[in-house]
């Protein structure tokens, strides 16, 4: 084993050799630099490799020969083994990162560069107070002239606020460490700890010094100006060393000096962490510059660790995991987006989609970006989970909805970012250089995160059960992303069909779930075989695509709450992958994913009250919950919501539907949406529904269902837009679906069932043969198309087919809805509600002619004169579906009496009877096989009769009618189709007012503005950033000493 | 389950009576309306004529496939409103195959024939068409609502949806008819009758003088007589709907044809007096007065 020392006694010695031989050494000295941080990673990570494999004991070393309190001693445990390592691992790689910087600039900046890390590593070692000042000073002097490395104005000003700032620092810092050595006799940390001098009201005096200088250091929101200018001006690679090294030490100090003052300062820690954590982004919202957000972002995490540190006795032993998860994945992601904003050097966030060109830099960038925000499989997922249930189980609500709060803000600027990466259109996008030196340390940082988030995911309650073969499927199709689309394709749809039988037998006996496993699956290959009429090797797609299907069957699988959390996220992030890449998707991606963080905390909320209950990781936790029981299912309703897109939350839907890839849409509708649909189910089953907070939750989902419907039916209707008819279609689809299930009575879910299968047929078809169709004919808009049925029969018939089922006629499976639907309704006494859904069902109608007769009927136009079928791989899957619902249709009992039966035990009347092929309720009777053989004969009896009646027609040209007295030449002028329910909006258009996209604009307006008007404490200048640190000392005193 | 022959030549012999009874009526409708306009009228044989005149007329023109089965799913919308449908109470005969669903499917069956004719009609490329079709969608949205609300007002009051059963309660004379026993569900569905009968002030769709005849305007020859036969059969299934719903149903061929003819009066009755509205004007009117009578005749039985 080396020795601690060495860590020092390297990075000193080295930096002492450059000085004296720095000149004659040339180009040996930036080598000397590398093996030296190697040699102290080395140590380090030697230690940390020592105290993981071996319970061994902590390493104190003594110096000059005295044991303390009369020398100095340095320590080494398991944690100071963890924070040096990391510190000295990033300052490795930010070494090479800088390799050219450091070796322009030459030995001088080497040796500071050594002499930064090496004090970061004694402040983490020190156990000496005096020590760590002097070795905190040292390293804002190292820091300072690091800054310096870049050759501006903005860089000078900041290195001097920098300095200023840190000099008041240190001065209160010292002033503390007098009065404490006077009070204590000690200048050792351990005794200091011992002393207890925050029960007397003359020692507190030097715990507040203390404390507020260490605080200060961590850069607490709003007196930071001085450390947000440091990120702005300093060269990327600086900025990630101060994000990541010292951010990691400052937290280690305080954490090391927390027992100073006992536990009434941990409140004081825990609101100035949570005030940086959610100020600290929100200013993050309004700003348009790389390096400035990274900064904004780094000092949010550092309130988020700082306020964990402050809550730290409630969090008792979970404290290490969550902290650890976080920080890690703070120190990893910021350092990646520090040396990448550095490799880009783009002055706008906008400039970033410069990234594109290199796909893997893409990849690296949202894995940093999700890896912030708390997605899995990131091991801060792991420490956000933690801290919620932990903090949930001790009845912290105001912390959970803080960090809840702080998290999202922390999405709205990153995914807009992320955003602006993978999709803004930019004219020239500015090209930047590829240097192996630089992205190496990138790609480990990226490595760091998957890697630990694998590592901690046992260690996590429940965690050890989540399934990562999934995952392992979707790591391999990026190995093999190069391949052409047909092989990838293949390889997927193999890979579904091969987890079908894997899952049939784990979910055997279980209807509900092998409903949805079958909607999921089966839907994933029929949507899937669209996939080969697509060429090239459409990088990215299929990995994102099969990480949504991973999460989704990972919600079916899942028997605990974490495993069911994970996988929604991981369906989240895959599904926003997918919905990005349409042309015109940004905006639509963006407000898909801050629907989806915002919906997913509220999940978590909800299950983390669920878990706090009964302390039960299990799924069926959700049926016990007693700890604000109306809360947790009203949250967990409108967590899941916002997949099904009901009213108030949908304003996502329509355009990341309607802008989607033409397979991707019907991934994302006939499929995704389900998931909210079995959320919705799972909690209803579990939830307590006799509960007056139950009812009443279900009373007023009844209503949204019903008012979803009517909106989007009637949105549905007064679209131009092909396949934005379609997304509202939907929104209404889940609409019915919500509303059935709210009635819990056994007709009312098996409506809800018929309308999920349904649902799941139809729009698949419509938006795979829509979808193609857009994308043959080059146009969304419906009146630019027209008299597509003599070129594409086989479309109109797939077409047709769907919206007679949307329509609810008889004889096909849509009836079998409609009349569920009926019975459900008179039966539970929703009279009203109902009596909205069904004049929401006639306004479909509105939109299903529109749709058919706009695109397929009326006149053919010239440019489309040479147009041919769309691809069979489109059709296949299409027809696959349509002898689906031809067999729903004329067999519905196959279907319909297993799901009734499994639903009679959770409802206490079974009311649907079947004799045979005949249902029947109290209320009326149904027998779809019946109605399909007297209607079939009847038509055919019928059609027989007209053809031989009129054996002799002739067919005519296409404007061979008389309208308006003359003959029509001119297809556009011809065309009905523009509009055509002008009348309609005239009478009832006011009912679609956009009041929620008005409600939500304005929301975002607010927080924009606010954050904009907060903004302005920034002004730049040194005094003011001087006095903010003076005002926050005051203030802090006034309130913890001053009485106030 | 009754599948036999004999079921199904009694049936075809119902459906023969309705087409012949709807005809007449027909004729003596428009020989009313004529009166009232100071007219004479056509003879009362005219439906038969036409029927005969378009059925052998030598050319046929189709605009295509979907056109050509336009009227067919026109006509088997009537024919199958009047097949799940018991026409004359208390007879098997005559109660069709209306036990394969009851007044839900009536309900949605109506859009079979209006779905396909709406298809067929737009394969035609005939603007005129295309707009008819748009104003007769976004007229049903509403008049359907006091429908609905009358239809779930009954459904509460009689505990059922079956047709046979609602018509089964209304037996004993005229006090135990749904007009007596449930005024406001009947006044909302007769004033729903107005819209679903399309005559004036309701007839958009076809608007005469406006926009030809609307979707049919490309119609012609067999077309057209398909499509005549279907609206015969159309009005008596309808009015019978109603009559079975709220005015105690039938027990014979004879009651069946006094009751279908009053119904059908009222609405050519109130279009003699009213000129025809605006589209928006006749969206909004069925939720006014209409909704309004349907919702309370909901609230009386909360």
């Amino acid at each position: 084993m080396v020795g601690p020392i060495y860590i020092i006694a390297v990075a000193l010695g080295i930096a002492f050799f450059m000085g004296l031989f720095g000149k004659s050494l040339k180009n040996l000295s930036e080598w000397a630099m590398l093996a030296g941080l190697g040699f102290m990673t080395y140590v380090s990570g030697q230690w940390l490799l020592e105290f993981m494999s071996n319970n061994r004991a902590v390493e104190t070393i003594f110096t000059a020969g005295f044991k303390p309190p009369y020398s100095i001693n340095l320590q080494m445990g398991s944690i100071e083994a963890f924070f040096t390592f990391i510190i000295n691992v990033v300052g490795f790689l930010g070494a090479m990162y800088l390799f050219k910087d450091l070796k322009k600039t030459g030995p001088n900046a080497m040796m500071v560069y050594l002499v930064f890390i090496m004090s970061l590593n004694v402040v983490v070692m020190t156990r000496d107070m005096f020590n760590l000042f002097v070795f905190l000073e040292v390293g804002s002097i190292a820091t300072a002239g690091l800054i310096l490395l870049t050759k501006s104005g903005e860089a000078l000003q900041a290195g001097m606020k920098y300095l200023i700032a840190t000099g008041i620092i240190s001065g209160v810092l010292l002033i503390g460490i007098i009065f404490a050595y006077y009070f204590s006799g000690s200048l050792n940390i351990d005794d200091l700890l011992a002393a207890n001098m925050g029960a007397s009201k003359t020692t507190v005096i030097a715990v507040f010094l203390i404390y507020v200088s260490i605080i200060l250091e961590l850069k607490p929101f709003p007196a930071n100006g001085w450390g947000i200018d440091v990120y702005t001006a300093a060269n990327p690679g600086i900025g990630a060393l101060v994000s990541a090294a010292t951010a990691s030490a400052g937290f280690y100090v305080l954490y090391k000096l927390l027992p100073l003052g006992g536990a009434e300062w941990l409140n004081y820690i825990a609101v100035i962490g949570g005030i940086t954590f959610v100020g600290s982004n929100l200013m993050g919202t309004k700003q348009d510059r790389p390096n400035r957000l990274l900064g904004y972002s780094s000092i949010g995490q550092i309130g988020l660790l700082m306020m964990i540190l402050g809550l730290s006795d409630i969090l008792g032993e979970k404290m290490m995991i969550i902290a650890f998860g976080i920080l890690i994945s703070h120190y990893a992601a910021k350092a990646g987006l520090f040396w990448l904003s550095g490799l880009i050097q783009a002055k706008d966030i906008k400039g970033w989609a410069a990234l594109r060109k290199s796909p893997f830099l893409l990849f690296l960038f949202g894995t940093f970006v999700f890896a912030l925000i708390g997605f899995p499989p990131f091991p801060s997922f792991f420490g956000k989970w933690e801290l919620i249930t932990t903090l949930a189980a001790n009845g912290q609500w105001a912390w959970m909805v803080t960090i809840l709060a702080g998290s999202f803000i922390e999405g709205i600027y990153l995914f807009r970012w992320l955003g602006y990466a993978i999709k803004l259109d930019h004219e020239d996008l500015p090209d930047f250089k590829i240097e192996w030196n630089k992205i190496f340390p990138i790609w480990i940082m990226a490595i760091v995160l998957y890697a630990v988030g694998v590592y901690v995911t046992p260690m996590v309650e429940g965690g050890m059960f989540i399934n990562y073969l999934p995952l392992m499927f979707v790591l391999f199709l990026f190995a093999i992303d190069f391949l052409p689309v047909y092989i990838k394709n293949t390889i997927s749809i193999g890979g579904i069909i091969w987890y079908m039988f894997h899952i049939y037998p784990v979910l055997e006996g279980d209807l509900l779930r092998l409903i949805f496993a079958g909607i999921f699956l089966v839907g994933g290959v029929l949507t899937l075989m669209a996939g080969y009429s697509k060429k090239g090797t459409r990088k990215g797609f299929y990995p994102m695509a099969m990480m949504m299907f991973a999460g989704l069957i990972g919600i079916i699988e899942a028997s605990t709450l974490i495993e069911f959390f994970f996988s929604w996220e991981l369906m989240t992030a895959g599904s926003y992958f997918l919905i990005i890449r349409g042309k015109r998707s940004m905006p639509h991606g963006y407000s898909y994913m801050l629907f989806s963080i915002g919906g997913a905390y509220a999940i978590l909320f909800g299950f983390a009250l669920a878990f706090a209950s009964n302390f039960d990781t299990s799924l069926a936790a959700l049926g016990s919950i007693n700890l604000l029981p109306t809360l947790a299912y009203t949250l967990l309703a409108v967590g899941f919501m916002t997949k099904t897109a009901s009213l108030g939350l949908h304003i996502w839907l329509p355009g990341a539907h309607g802008e989607a890839e033409s397979d991707v849409s019907p991934m994302v509708s006939a499929i995704l949406l389900k998931a909210g649909v079995f959320g919705l189910m799972i909690l209803f089953l579990y939830m307590d529904r006799t509960s007056v907070g139950a009812t009443n939750l279900l009373y007023v989902l009844g209503w949204v269902g019903a008012l979803t419907t009517l909106m989007g039916n009637m949105s549905a209707a007064f679209q131009e837009d092909a396949k934005r008819l379609l997304a509202y279609s939907s929104v209404a689809q889940l609409g019915y679906i919500l509303f059935a299930i709210s009635i819990m009575s056994q007709l009312g879910w098996l409506a809800g069932f018929t309308y999920t299968i349904n649902h799941f047929m139809f729009k698949a078809i419509l938006f795979l043969v829509v979808g193609g169709i857009v994308a043959k004919l080059g146009t969304h808009y419906m009146y630019e198309m027209g008299g597509m049925i003599k070129k594409m029969p086989f479309s109109f018939i797939a077409v047709l087919v769907s919206i007679i089922v949307i329509g609810g006629i008889p004889p096909l499976s849509g009836f079998a809805g409609k009349w569920l639907f009926y019975n459900a309704v008179i039966e539970k006494g929703w009279y009203f509600q109902g009596a909205i859904i069904f004049f929401a069902g006639i306004i479909a109608f509105l939109y299903l002619f529109k749709l058919i007769h706009s695109i397929f009927l009326g006149q053919l136009k010239d440019n489309h004169r040479n147009i041919k079928e769309i691809s069979a791989w489109i059709l296949v899957p299409s027809y696959i579906l349509i002898i689906g619902i031809m067999i729903f249709s004329a067999f519905p009992q196959y279907i319909l009496q297993p799901i009734g039966d499994m639903l009679a035990p959770y409802f206490s009347t079974e009311t649907l009877v079947w004799e045979g092929t005949k249902a029947t309720t109290s209320l009326g009777y149904w027998d779809g096989t019946t109605i399909m053989i007297v209607v079939a004969t009847a038509f055919l009896l019928l059609l027989a009769w007209l053809l031989a009646l009129s054996s002799k027609t002739k067919k005519i040209e296409q404007f061979n009618i008389v309208f308006a007295a003359e003959r029509p030449f001119r297809p556009e002028t011809t065309h009905v189709s523009y509009n055509i329910y002008a009348g309609y909006k005239k009478a009832l258009g006011f009912l679609i007012t956009p009041l929620v996209t008005a409600f939500w604009e304005s929301m975002s307006n607010l927080v924009l503005e606010f954050a904009n008007w907060l903004r302005r404490i920034y002004g730049g200048s040194m005094q003011n950033y001087a006095i903010h640190v003076v005002l926050f000392i005051v203030v802090f005193y006034l309130i913890a000493l001053g009485g106030l | 389950m009754d599948y036999s022959i004999t079921k199904f030549l009694w049936t075809l012999l119902g459906l023969f009576i309705v087409t012949n009874w709807g005809m007449l009526m027909s004729s003596t409708m428009r020989r009313i309306g004529a009166r009232v306009s100071g007219r004479i009228g056509i003879p009362w044989y005219q439906p038969w004529v036409d029927l005969v005149k378009l059925y052998s007329l030598r050319t046929q023109l189709t605009h295509g496939t979907m056109f050509y089965i336009g009227p067919v799913f026109r006509l088997m919308g009537g024919v199958g409103m009047f097949l799940f449908l018991p026409m004359v109470f208390g007879n098997p005969i005559w109660s069709n195959y209306s036990f394969s669903g009851d007044l839900v499917l009536i309900l949605y069956f109506q859009f079979f024939g209006m779905l396909g004719m709406a298809l067929g009609a737009g394969e035609g490329g005939q603007p005129y068409s295309a707009i008819g079709i748009s104003r007769g969608l976004s007229q049903f949205t509403t008049i359907e609502v006091p429908m609905t609300l009358a239809v779930i007002s009954i459904a509460i009051q009689y505990h059922t949806l079956s047709i046979s059963e609602i018509v089964a309660a209304q037996q004993g004379g005229i006090t135990t008819w749904t007009l007596w026993t449930n005024p406001l569900a009947t006044a909302a569905a007769m004033l729903s009758l107005l819209g679903a009968f399309g005559h004036s002030p309701f007839n958009l769709v076809k608007a005469p003088n406006e926009i030809p005849i609307g979707p049919p305007t490309e119609f012609h020859g067999t077309f057209l007589g398909v499509l005549r036969t279907n609206s015969a059969i159309l009005h008596v299934a309808e009015a019978a709907l109603f009559m079975n719903l709220f005015f105690g149903g039938a027990t014979s061929w004879f009651e069946l044809i006094i009751k279908t003819f009053l119904i059908y009066f009222w609405s050519v009755f109130v279009g003699t007096v009213f000129p025809r509205f605006r589209i928006e004007q006749s969206v909004r009117w069925f939720l006014k007065v209409p909704t309004i009578i349907g919702i309370l005749a909901i609230i009386i039985f909360l």
